[in-house]
C-alpha cells in the first residue's frame, strides 16, 4: 500500500515533467501559456510538499498542512485560469460573437461559485484542524466550479457544433478526469470522514495520474485540424455560383 | 451526506458527459461534397409567411376563434421545423466556413470568417427562438414573432454565394 501511494504521488509528476518538456518542445508554450505556467507550478509543488513531508514529524504535521493548503489554494488559482484560457481560445477568440458569448459563460461561472459557496459550508469538518478543513472547503468548491466550466465549455461547443484541434481537446479532457474524481473525492471525505480518507486520497492520485498520461498522450500525436475533402474550384463552379448570387440578391 | 451522495453522482455524472464530449469533438472533418448533399432546402419567403404579424391578425380576424387556435399551432409548428433545418444548415456552414479558413487567399478567409459568425449567431438566435414557438403552441392566442431570424437566414445564404465565388462550396446555396 505504501508503495502504490508513493507510486501515485511521484509518478505524475514525472510525466508530468515530460508533459513541459513536450509542450515546450511543440510550443504549446505560445498557444496554452497558463497551462504550461500550471505544470510548472505543480511541479515544484510536489518537490516543496515532498520535502517537507520529510522533515515534519507527527507533532507538526500543522506546517505540512499550512504548505498543502496554502499551495492548494495556488493551484486551483492556476486550474481555473487553464480552464477559463481554453474557452478563451477555443470559443472567444474564434468568433467576433465573443462579446454575445462571454456574458452566458459569466452568468455560468457566477451561478457555480454560488452554487460552491451555498453548499461547501453545509460540508461536514474532516479535521480538528482549522486548516484542514479549510483546505477541504477550498477543493471541493474549486472542483465543482472547474467541473461546471468544463461541463459548459464541451456542451457549448457540442451545441453550437464547434470543433476543436485535438490538442486543447486533450487539454480539457485531462483537466475534466481530475476535476470531477477531485469534487468526488472532496464530497466522500466530507460525507463518509477518515475512513475513506486513505482510499480517496489514492483515486484521487490516480486520477491525477491519468491526466496527465492523457496531455502526454495528446501532445505526442500530431496537432489535427479538421481536414476536408472535396472538389476543387472549377470554372463551372463560379458560373454557378454567380448564377446564384444574382439569384439570392434579386430576393 | 444526502448531499455529499449527490455531489459524488453529479462529479460521475459530469465524468461521464466530459468523456462522452470530448469523444465528438476529436477533429471533425468531411467531404464537403457529401456535407453540401446533407443540407435542407429552407423557404425563407413561405418562413416569412408563417410568422408575419399582419397575416397573424388578417387569421384572427377571419377565422372562428377555435380554428385560428388550431392554424396558429400548425403554423408555429411549422416555423419551427424551419428554423430546425436552418440551425442544421448553418451547423454545416460552420464545418464549411472552418474549411475554407484554412484556405491560403485572404479574402477567402475573410468570407469564411463573416459566414462562421452568421452561421453561429443563427444557431444561437435558434436556441432563442424555438422556445418562443412552443411557448406560441401552448399559447396560440399570444403573439411571439420571431423577428430578425429571416434577416439572419438571408444574410446567410448570401455569404454562402459570396464564399461559394471564392470558394468550393458545390451545391450549398441552391440547398439553402
Amino acid at each position: 500500500m505504501s508503495f502504490l501511494r508513493y507510486y501515485l504521488w511521484v509518478a505524475p509528476h514525472v510525466v508530468l515533467g515530460f508533459v513541459l518538456l513536450t509542450s515546450l518542445q511543440k510550443r504549446l508554450h505560445k498557444e496554452l501559456p497558463v497551462f504550461c505556467v500550471f505544470t510548472v507550478f505543480e511541479i515544484l509543488r510536489f518537490v516543496l510538499l515532498f520535502a517537507v513531508s520529510r522533515l515534519v514529524t507527527d507533532s507538526s504535521i500543522g506546517v505540512y498542512l499550512w504548505f498543502l493548503t496554502s499551495t492548494a489554494a495556488i493551484d486551483a488559482a492556476l486550474q481555473l485560469a487553464v480552464v477559463y484560457e481554453l474557452t478563451q481560445k477555443l470559443i472567444f477568440s474564434r468568433t467576433s460573437l465573443g462579446g454575445t458569448l462571454r456574458p452566458v459563460f459569466m452568468w455560468t461561472v457566477a451561478g457555480l461559485v454560488l452554487l460552491a459557496a451555498a453548499t461547501s459550508g453545509s460540508l461536514r469538518d474532516i479535521s480538528r484542524e482549522k486548516i484542514g478543513n479549510g483546505f477541504e472547503i477550498l477543493d471541493f468548491s474549486s472542483g465543482l466550479v472547474e467541473v461546471g466550466i468544463l461541463v459548459a465549455l464541451f456542451l457549448f461547443s457540442r451545441v453550437l457544433r464547434i470543433s476543436w484541434r485535438s490538442r486543447a481537446t486533450g487539454v480539457a479532457l485531462g483537466f475534466g478526469v481530475s476535476a470531477c474524481i477531485d469534487l468526488a473525492a472532496a464530497a466522500l471525505r466530507s460525507g463518509l470522514g477518515r475512513s475513506v480518507f486513505i482510499a480517496v486520497d489514492i483515486t484521487q492520485m490516480a486520477s491525477f495520474h491519468v491526466s496527465v498520461v492523457i496531455w502526454l498522450i495528446y501532445l505526442l500525436l500530431p496537432d489535427r485540424a479538421p481536414v476536408f475533402v472535396g472538389h476543387g474550384f472549377e470554372k463551372s463552379d463560379i458560373q454557378f455560383w454567380d448564377q446564384e448570387l444574382q439569384r439570392m440578391t434579386e430576393r | 451526506m444526502i448531499l455529499a451522495a449527490a455531489f459524488v453522482v453529479l462529479s460521475f455524472l459530469a465524468l461521464v458527459l466530459i468523456l462522452h464530449f470530448a469523444k465528438g469533438h476529436h477533429v471533425k472533418g468531411g467531404d464537403l461534397d457529401q456535407l453540401a448533399s446533407q443540407l435542407r432546402s429552407v423557404d425563407v419567403a413561405a418562413f416569412r409567411n408563417l410568422i408575419d404579424e399582419g397575416e397573424e391578425q388578417y387569421l384572427r380576424d377571419h377565422l372562428p376563434q377555435g380554428e385560428f387556435r388550431s392554424i396558429q399551432r400548425e403554423r408555429k409548428l411549422a416555423a419551427i421545423e424551419y428554423i430546425r433545418c436552418a440551425a442544421n444548415n448553418a451547423a454545416i456552414l460552420l464545418r464549411l466556413a472552418e474549411a475554407a479558413r484554412e484556405n491560403p487567399d485572404p479574402a477567402v478567409t475573410q468570407a469564411a470568417d463573416k459566414l462562421f459568425d452568421n452561421a453561429l449567431r443563427l444557431r444561437l438566435y435558434s436556441f432563442r427562438v424555438v422556445p418562443r414557438l412552443y411557448a406560441g403552441v401552448l399559447l396560440p392566442g399570444l403573439s411571439l414573432v420571431p423577428t430578425g431570424f429571416a434577416d439572419s437566414y438571408d444574410t446567410l445564404s448570401r455569404q454562402v454565394v459570396m464564399l461559394g465565388l471564392q470558394y468550393p462550396t458545390r451545391g450549398i446555396s441552391s440547398a439553402l
